[in-house]
């Protein structure tokens, strides 16, 4: 009940930055599906990027559907991170409401764990479906000449992992009590890092094991900065 | 239920190398107004902050309904209410969403009735959003949401800081009613000394982080005395006398300040220095607050010669 | 309630004393009569926006003095002045308290005489006043 009701506040919270998101990557996205629909874009070429890298999918000149989205997606997903990592954990250090929101019947894990809980869900509706929806848009043999690969789909549930790292990232300089030019900076900076040899890296595997890596240390050190923190 | 609802022991903070609380020992009786007095930045808000878990303390420690303040659990925090200094509050939230949301943590003790009561009293629609409210009206909400769960202990700090006189009124009729129910206990911070003479039946001074009174206010008030002895020719530069605080020398007259002297002793003294007349000056408890905490020795701001 | 009380924080009396003596002299005057009934503790409290132990504090020393009486369940009510009892003590201090008004009357020179009248007319405005309620 009382979880429930913190759940419900802060996706509330959450709720206008996950509908920008969201109308971002769908009409963005949208766009750029409709155009090489209708242009018919695909023609094959060499490509300018490592014929290794992921990036190699989002050359315009050889592109399966929906890959061109991609890089829309990446930067919406970090957006989308650095937006709500900001809105439950910056902010209520500036309107210095910490305190109504710490005193509650509920211990600190819960409350942390309401927050984590509502950015998942805003990832996951607002990003992920309509990630999904594109992909069954561009699935579609009537109105696309060639079909999607996979692999981009898959690739576009890293760049909304990668979104929840940059979350993270961004809770925990916001609970950190230093100053800006010492450890503060530390979150943001390190999910920062992590972007690129996640987006240049050709297998997968290693690339999800990059991300979940870098999100449990981030996770283990949010949990202990929310912990230990003086309100 | 135990007599003491809040206990602090030794408890100590630092910001870096600021004293900010030091070693305070306190312990408040079920059943009473504390009223906590200081001047700015005395250390009442960071004190309070400790006794709540929201601060970690350097050393000491501190209870609050038996439960160590570091390690309270729902259940405990369920039962003391917090009015947050500036009466802080989700800004998006409409009043019947803050609310409802509020609600919701107390599903046994919330009084819908007396939340409506108040809000209908205060003059406000229940759609309005906190962000579109004035301080004033924000602080009434704040009363009405620290009320309605009818808490055993209720801490305020500073609730009536920048609010006219009505609204400081109805603080004070809150503060009222909800001590008339049995076992209550409130501890607020003012810098109000009338409120804290009307309201509270116990007071703790703190000063400069430290500990200098905790009793009952009526104690207080009889204790703090001002005495001005007349002298006709010599002014001696000080007085020897059990309780002296302060001692101010003017052309004919020396001005002290006593703490716990009482009447004779003083007769007695005045008779010793050799003064002429003695007069025992009533103060109210603002004067007495003042005295109380200046500075050691410290002179008046202006100075006025007779010419 | 027959007298209208009115308090102020921030004076140099406490609470607690000005109630006592806006009581006292409401009986002293016959606003108050014997068998009146005092406010309960709370409804007190509440109207002035004072902590009901004030009240209660106050209504104590006012037994203690003898001027009320508390039935536990029933309230507190004025008492008879003929069941009174005055102490050595009380009537010491009124001594000390006369004396003092006097010696304060004549260093600033007024003579016997006319602190007799003086006193005579205060005097009057409290018989005077608890005859007419009673008229009434």
């Amino acid at each position: 009940m009382r979880f429930l009701a913190l759940l419900r506040k802060e996706l509330r919270e959450c709720l206008p930055w996950l509908l920008l998101a969201a109308i971002i990557l769908l009409a963005i996205g949208g766009f750029i599906l409709r155009d090489a629909q209708l242009h018919e874009w695909y023609r094959p070429s060499p490509s300018r990027f490592p014929s290794g890298s992921i990036m190699k999918w989002y050359d315009f000149t050889i592109h399966p559907p929906l890959s061109p989205v991609g890089p829309v997606l990446l930067l919406t997903s970090i957006g989308l991170g650095l937006a709500l990592g900001a809105r439950q954990f910056w902010v209520p250090h500036f309107t210095r409401t910490w305190g109504f929101t710490i005193h509650r019947s509920l211990t600190r894990s819960t409350i942390l764990c309401a927050k984590f809980t509502a950015a998942i869900i805003a990832f996951v509706i607002s990003l992920g479906t309509v990630w999904l929806a594109l992909y069954w848009y561009s699935s579609h043999p009537a109105l696309f000449s060639m079909l999607p690969v996979k692999r981009v789909f898959i690739e576009g549930w890293l760049f909304i992992l990668l979104g929840l790292v940059v979350y993270l990232g961004t809770a925990l300089t916001g609970l950190s009590t230093a100053r800006w030019y010492t450890s503060k900076i530390f979150g943001l900076a390190f999910a920062a890092i992590v972007i690129f040899p996640v987006i240049l890296q050709w297998r997968l595997g290693w690339a999800f094991a990059l991300i979940i890596i870098s999100a449990l240390i981030l996770l283990s050190q949010t949990i202990n900065a929310f912990s230990e923190r003086e309100f | 239920m135990s007599e003491t609802v809040l206990e602090t022991k030794g408890l100590t903070k630092y910001y870096g190398s600021t004293l900010a609380v030091d070693h305070l020992d306190l312990n408040i009786p079920r059943g009473s107004i504390c009223g906590f007095v200081g001047r700015n930045a005395a250390g009442k808000t960071t004190a309070i902050k400790l006794m709540l878990g929201l601060l970690k303390p350097t050393t000491g420690s501190s209870t609050l309904l038996g439960c160590d303040s570091q390690q309270l659990r729902p259940a405990i925090r369920r039962r003391i209410g917090y009015v947050t200094e500036g009466h802080r509050l989700f800004r998006w939230m409409t009043i019947t969403a803050l609310e409802k949301f509020q609600r919701s943590f107390f599903p046994k003790q919330w009084d819908d009735r007396l939340f409506a009561d108040m809000i209908e009293y205060f003059q406000l629609s229940k759609r309005q959003k906190i962000k579109h409210l004035s301080n004033g009206q924000r602080a009434q909400v704040s009363l009405a949401l620290a009320l309605a769960p009818n808490p055993e202990l209720l801490i305020m700090d500073d609730p009536t800081l920048g609010l006219d006189a009505a609204i400081r009124r109805q603080f004070l009729q809150g503060m009222i009613e909800l001590i008339m129910r049995q076992g209550r206990t409130i501890l607020f911070s003012s810098h109000i000394l009338g409120d804290v003479e009307r309201v509270a039946d116990r007071i703790v001074v703190i000063d400069k982080g430290v500990l200098r009174a905790n009793c009952s206010l009526e104690q207080f008030r009889a204790a703090v005395k001002k005495v001005i002895l007349t002298f006709k020719d010599f002014v001696p530069d000080e007085v020897n006398i059990a309780g002296l605080l302060h001692c101010r020398r003017t052309e004919k007259q020396l001005e002290l300040i006593l703490v716990g002297t009482s009447d004779d002793r003083i007769a007695a003294c005045a008779d010793t220095a050799g003064a002429e007349e003695y007069n025992i000056v009533k103060m109210n408890l603002e004067d007495q607050f003042i005295e109380y905490t200046a500075p050691k020795n410290h002179r008046r701001l202006f100075k006025w010669e007779e010419k | 309630m027959a007298i209208w009380i009115q308090i102020s924080p921030g004076s140099n009396e406490p609470i607690y004393t000005q109630l006592t003596r806006q009581i006292s002299e409401a009986i002293a005057k016959g606003r108050l009569s014997v068998g009146d009934k005092l406010p309960p503790v709370r409804k007190l409290a509440a109207e002035l926006v004072i902590n009901p132990n004030t009240v209660a504090h106050a209504y104590t020393v006012l037994e203690h003095a003898g001027l009320v009486n508390t039935k536990t369940g029933s309230g507190t009510f004025i008492s008879n002045p003929k069941l009174r009892t005055t102490h050595a003590a009380d009537i010491n201090l009124l001594t000390q308290r006369m004396d003092t008004f006097i010696t304060r009357a004549l260093n600033l020179g007024i003579d016997a005489p006319d602190l007799i009248a003086m006193f005579k007319h205060r005097l009057e405005g409290f018989v005077n006043k608890s005859e007419n309620e009673k008229k009434i």
